[in-house]
C-alpha cells in the first residue's frame, strides 16, 4: 500500500475512525495498530508476515534473555543469536542471488564454468529497515543503553507501526518504544504540522515522478545522448531521489503526528551540504546515524589508524544496504573515499583555513563541488551496471567530443530539472524554517494545502511505487 | 495502564478526521473545476466512442438486420455505412449498418468497448447479421500500446463496468480502488492522463522529413479548406456537431449527397494533401508512433484482439476479421515484419477459426486513394473500399457478372 494512493487514503480515513472513535483505551489501540499495520503490510504481500513477526518475536525474548544474563560470554552469544538471525534473514532474501552471481562471475575470469542457479527469492519489502530496527533494540539492551520492554505486543506494533514500517525512518527502539508505552495523543499544533508534512512529502512524491521521466531517458538510453541531456539526466535522478524518499519520510512523519507519535526529522537539505560530511549529516539522517552508532563506532571509531579504513568500511557496507549490486558498493566506497578525503584534508594545516573559511564565496564553491561529487554519486547509485555508470560519467565530462545534438526542448527540460530540484529544497526550507509559523495562519494555511493537493492529485501518479521500497 | 478518553479527545480526533475528509474533498473539488475549466473531461479522450455507445441502445431497437464495422480510425475513414446500406439492398440483402472505428485506441481499449456492445445487445436479445472486424496490425505493435499506456487507466475507468473493476479490486485492490477513484471522483481523467494531455506538447521530438513542403500546394490546401467548410455548412444547414453522427450511422457524408462541383473540389483537396513532404512526415510520424514498418506485436494486444473478435462471435450471425488496405507506396514492412504478421494472423485465425481476409495490397484501391500513408480518402478510397466489402459479402454468380 503506497500512501499516495486512494486505497491508503481508505485505510487511513478507517483506521482513524476506529483509533480515534472506537477503540478509546490504550491496550485497544495497541493491538489495533499491529493488526492495522499487519494489514498494510500484507496488501503487498502477506506470505511475509510471518518474517517479520518472527524477527520482532525473537528479538523481543532475546532482549530479555540478554538483560537477565550475567556479563559475559553468554550475553554475547545471544546478542550474536540477534544479529546473526537478522543479518541472516537480509543475506538470504537479499544479498544470496548477489552473492552467488558474483561468484559464478569470478570463476569464470578464471575459465571454470560454475553452474549454479540463483534462488530468485521475492526480496521482502521494508526488509532492510526493520531488521536494523529491530537489530538497534537487542544492541542497545545488550550496552545497557536500554531496559528491555515488557509487552510483546507493543515491541511488535512498535516495530511494524505502519507510517515507517516499508521505507523508515529507521527508529531506535529507545525513540519508539516509550511512545508506544505512553500513546501519546496526538495535539491539533502537532497535527496541522503532519497535515502540512503529508502534503509537502505529496509534493515532492509528484516532482519526483514527473523528474522519473528525463532521468530515464538518460540512464535507458539505447544509444549515445547528448551532453545536455546527459547532465539533465544525472540532476533530474537526484531531485527523483530526493523527492521519492525525503517525500516518503516527510509523510510518514507526518501521519505519526497526526496519531501522536513523534518521528525524527530524516532529511535536512541534503544538497545545501558544503561537504561529503555535511551531506551524510543531512542525507537519510537515521540511517547515517545507525551505520555510526552500532558499525562505524564498534569498529574503533575516529580511534587513531583505523579511522579512515573504518569509515570506508561503513560506507561500503552502507551502499550495499542499498542494494545488492557492485554499482551500490562501488557508491557505498565513493562515498567513504570522499569522507575519508574530507577529514585528512581538513586536518592539514594547508587547507585549515579553506576547510573552516565563513566566506561567502568560498562556502558557494564548496557548496558546488560537493554538490557536483553528489551528483557523479548518483550516477554509480541510478546506472544499471558499473559499465553503464563509468559510460554515463564519461558522456557527462565528454566536453567538446562528438555527441549527439540536444533534442528540441532538451535546454527547457534541463531548466525545469534544476527548477524542481530547486523548488523542493525551497520549500522544505520553509517548512523547516517557518513551518509552525505557517500553521498558525488558517486562512493561508489550509487553502495553501488544498490547493497543493489539488495539484498533486492533478497531475501525480499515484501507480508508482517509492524507490526506498527496494532496499 | 487504562487511557481513558475525554471528550476533549475525541473532539480533537473529529477535527482531525474533517480536516482530512473536507481537505480532500475540496482537493478533488478543485481537480474538477480544473478539468472543466480547461476542457480536460473523459469526452475529450473519448467523445466519439462515448457518443456510439451511448446510441447502442437506439441500434438495437432497429427493426432492420443489422451490421457493424468495428476497428480504428482506418475504418472511420474508409467505411461508408449508408452508402454500404444501398448496395448490399440492391444486391438483395437489406441490411442497417454502423461505423464503430475509433482513432486512438488499441486493442486493450477496443476490447472493452466490445465488452459493452455485446451486452447491450444480449440485454436487448438481438444479434447482429454481419460483424466486420478491422485487424489494423501497427495498433497491435509494443510501440503503440507504449505511447498510450497513461491513458490505459483512463479507458478502463470510463469504459469499464463497476462489476468489472470489483473483479480488478479482487485482484489488485490498489489498481480497483484507484479503478472506482479516477470512474466516480475523478470524473474519468486520472492523473497521468491529465499530465500527458498537459505535457503533450514537452514530448522529445520525433525525426522529421527533409523534403521540403510544396508551397503552392500548401497555400491553396487552405484555400480549399475553407471552401469545403463553406460548403458543407451550405449542404448540411441543421448538421450538429456530433462527432458520431446517428443519422448517418457513424460515418461521414456521402459522395450521393455531395454536387459534382464540390466532388471536383474534393479531389483537388485530396491531392493537396498527398504531397511528398506530408506523406513522408506522416510515414515517419507512423514509425514513431506505431512501428508501422517493423510492426513488433505486443502479445497481450493480440490477446485482446481475439476477445473483441470473440464478443462479436457470441452476438453475430456472420464475423469478419479484415486487415485494410495499405498504402503500399509508403509503407513497405520488412520481411521480418512480414514474418511477424503472419504469426498474429496465425494466432488469431487458431483463436477464432476465422480466415482473416488480407485486403493489404487491394489491387482496387491505389495509393492515390488515401489522404496520408493509412487512412483512405472518404470520396475515393472509402467509396471503393466499401464496394468491395458489398462484393465480398454478396458474391455474384460469374455468369450474372459477366452479363
Amino acid at each position: 500500500m503506497i500512501f499516495n494512493t486512494p486505497l491508503f487514503f481508505a485505510f487511513f480515513v478507517v483506521f482513524l475512525l476506529f483509533y480515534g472513535f472506537v477503540f478509546l483505551q490504550r491496550r485497544p489501540r495497541v493491538y489495533f495498530i499491529l493488526v492495522a499495520s499487519l494489514v498494510f503490510y500484507g496488501a503487498w504481500n502477506y506470505a511475509f508476515i510471518p518474517l517479520l513477526v518472527g524477527s520482532a518475536v525473537l528479538d523481543y525474548f532475546l532482549a530479555q534473555a540478554i538483560a537477565a544474563a550475567p556479563a559475559g560470554r553468554r550475553r554475547k552469544t545471544l546478542l550474536g543469536i540477534s544479529i546473526a538471525v537478522n543479518l541472516g534473514i537480509l543475506a538470504v532474501f537479499k544479498y544470496a542471488d548477489f552473492a552467488i552471481g558474483s561468484v559464478v562471475d569470478f570463476l569464470q575470469l578464471f575459465g571454470y564454468q560454475a553452474s549454479v542457479s540463483s534462488l530468485e527469492l521475492i526480496l521482502p519489502v521494508g526488509i532492510s529497515f526493520y531488521t536494523f530496527q529491530s537489530m538497534s533494540y537487542t544492541i542497545d539492551v545488550y550496552r545497557g543503553d536500554m531496559q528491555p520492554r515488557k509487552g510483546l505486543v507493543e515491541f511488535t506494533a512498535a516495530l511494524a507501526f505502519f507510517p515507517q514500517l516499508v521505507a523508515g525512518p529507521i527508529l531506535r527502539a529507545r525513540q519508539i518504544l516509550p511512545q508506544f508505552h505512553k500513546l501519546p495523543l496526538p495535539t491539533w499544533v502537532n497535527a496541522k504540522h503532519g497535515f502540512l508534512l503529508i502534503t509537502v512529502g505529496l509534493m515532492k512524491k509528484t516532482m519526483a515522478d514527473l523528474l522519473a521521466v528525463p532521468a530515464a531517458a538518460a540512464f535507458d538510453a539505447q544509444g549515445p545522448i547528448s551532453l545536455m541531456e546527459s547532465w539533465t539526466g544525472v540532476l533530474a535522478f537526484a531531485g527523483q531521489i530526493y523527492g521519492d524518499f525525503s517525500g516518503y519520510s516527510d509523510m510518514a512523519i507526518g501521519l505519526a503526528l497526526l496519531l501522536g507519535f513523534q518521528i525524527p526529522l530524516n532529511f535536512r537539505l541534503p544538497y545545501f551540504a558544503v561537504s561529503p560530511v555535511d551531506f551524510w549529516r543531512r542525507w537519510h539522517i537515521s540511517l547515517s546515524s545507525w551505520l555510526r552508532d552500532y558499525l562505524y563506532i564498534p569498529l574503533g571509531g575516529n580511534r587513531r589508524g583505523n579511522r579512515y579504513c573504518n569509515i570506508f568500511i561503513t560506507m561500503l557496507l552502507g551502499g550495499l544496504w542499498h542494494g545488492a549490486a557492485w554499482t551500490f558498493v562501488a557508491w557505498g566506497a565513493f562515498h567513504g573515499a570522499l569522507i575519508g578525503v574530507t577529514h585528512k584534508l581538513g586536518e592539514l594545516r594547508l587547507f585549515a583555513p579553506f576547510a573552516h573559511s565563513r566566506s561567502l564565496w568560498i562556502r558557494i564553491f564548496k557548496w558546488a563541488l560537493t554538490f557536483y561529487l553528489v551528483l557523479l554519486g548518483w550516477v554509480l547509485f541510478r546506472a544499471t551496471s558499473l559499465e553503464g555508470a563509468w559510460q554515463m560519467l564519461v558522456t557527462l565530462h565528454s566536453f567538446g567530443a562528438v555527441l549527439p545534438s540536444p533534442s528540441h526542448g532538451a535546454a527547457l527540460v534541463l531548466g525545469l530539472t534544476a527548477a524542481a530540484l530547486l523548488v523542493m529544497h525551497l520549500v522544505d526550507y520553509g517548512v523547516l524554517q517557518h513551518g509552525e509559523r505557517l500553521a498558525q495562519k488558517p486562512w493561508g494555511f489550509w487553502p495553501a494545502l488544498v490547493t497543493v493537493q489539488a495539484l498533486c492529485l492533478m497531475i501525480g501518479e499515484p501507480s508508482s511505487e517509492f524507490i526506498y521500497f527496494q532496499f | 495502564m487504562n487511557l481513558s478518553t475525554s471528550s476533549s479527545e475525541r473532539a480533537l480526533f473529529a477535527r482531525i478526521f474533517l480536516a482530512i475528509l473536507l481537505g480532500m474533498g475540496a482537493a478533488l473539488g478543485l481537480v474538477r473545476l480544473f478539468h472543466v475549466s480547461t476542457g480536460i473531461t473523459a469526452d475529450n479522450f473519448l467523445g466519439r466512442v462515448l457518443q456510439a455507445k451511448a446510441a447502442l441502445p437506439r441500434i438495437t431497437r432497429e427493426s432492420q438486420e443489422l451490421a457493424m464495422f468495428f476497428g480504428s480510425s482506418m475504418v472511420q475513414a474508409g467505411f461508408s455505412p449508408r452508402q454500404f446500406d444501398r448496395e448490399m439492398a440492391e444486391r438483395g440483402m437489406p441490411v442497417k449498418s454502423f461505423n464503430f472505428g475509433f482513432g486512438g485506441l488499441n486493442p486493450l481499449f477496443q476490447d472493452i468497448l466490445s465488452r459493452r456492445v455485446r451486452e447491450q445487445f444480449e440485454r436487448d436479445g438481438r444479434r447482429l447479421k454481419i460483424a466486420l472486424i478491422e485487424f489494423n496490425p501497427f495498433q497491435a505493435t509494443i510501440t503503440r500500446r507504449n505511447g498510450a499506456r497513461e491513458a490505459e487507466e483512463t479507458m478502463l475507468a470510463i469504459l469499464g463496468t463497476p462489476r468489472e473493476f470489483l473483479r480488478v479490486l479482487m485482484e489488485d485492490p490498489e489498481r480497483g480502488v484507484r479503478l472506482f477513484n479516477i470512474r466516480y471522483l475523478r470524473d474519468g481523467i486520472s492523473a497521468e492522463a491529465f499530465t500527458s494531455f498537459v505535457a503533450g506538447g514537452m514530448a522529445p521530438p520525433r525525426a522529421r522529413t527533409g523534403i521540403p513542403e510544396d508551397e503552392a500546394a500548401q497555400s491553396r490546401r487552405r484555400e480549399l479548406d475553407k471552401i469545403l467548410d463553406r460548403r458543407f455548412e451550405e449542404d448540411y444547414p441543421d448538421h450538429e456537431d456530433e462527432r458520431w453522427h446517428y443519422g448517418w450511422q457513424g460515418g461521414g457524408t456521402i459522395p450521393a449527397e455531395r454536387s459534382a462541383e464540390t466532388l471536383a473540389l474534393f479531389d483537388e483537396f485530396y491531392a493537396t494533401l498527398r504531397t511528398e513532404h506530408r506523406l513522408d512526415d506522416d510515414r515517419l510520424h507512423r514509425i514513431h508512433s506505431a512501428d508501422i514498418i517493423e510492426l513488433r506485436f505486443d502479445p497481450e494486444l493480440i490477446e485482446a484482439f481475439i476477445g473483441i473478435v470473440k464478443n462479436f462471435q457470441a452476438i453475430s450471425d456472420r464475423v469478419e476479421v479484415l486487415m485494410l488496405p495499405k498504402n503500399g507506396r509508403w509503407i513497405e514492412n520488412t520481411p521480418e515484419a512480414e514474418r511477424r504478421l503472419a504469426a498474429a494472423v496465425a494466432r488469431i485465425e487458431e483463436a477464432t477459426g476465422l480466415s482473416l481476409h488480407n485486403d493489404r495490397e487491394l489491387p482496387a484501391i491505389t495509393p492515390e486513394m488515401f489522404v496520408d500513408t493509412t487512412h483512405l480518402a472518404r470520396y475515393t478510397g472509402g467509396v471503393a473500399y466499401t464496394r468491395h466489402l458489398v462484393e465480398v459479402l454478396t458474391p455474384q454468380p460469374e455468369t450474372t457478372a459477366t452479363r
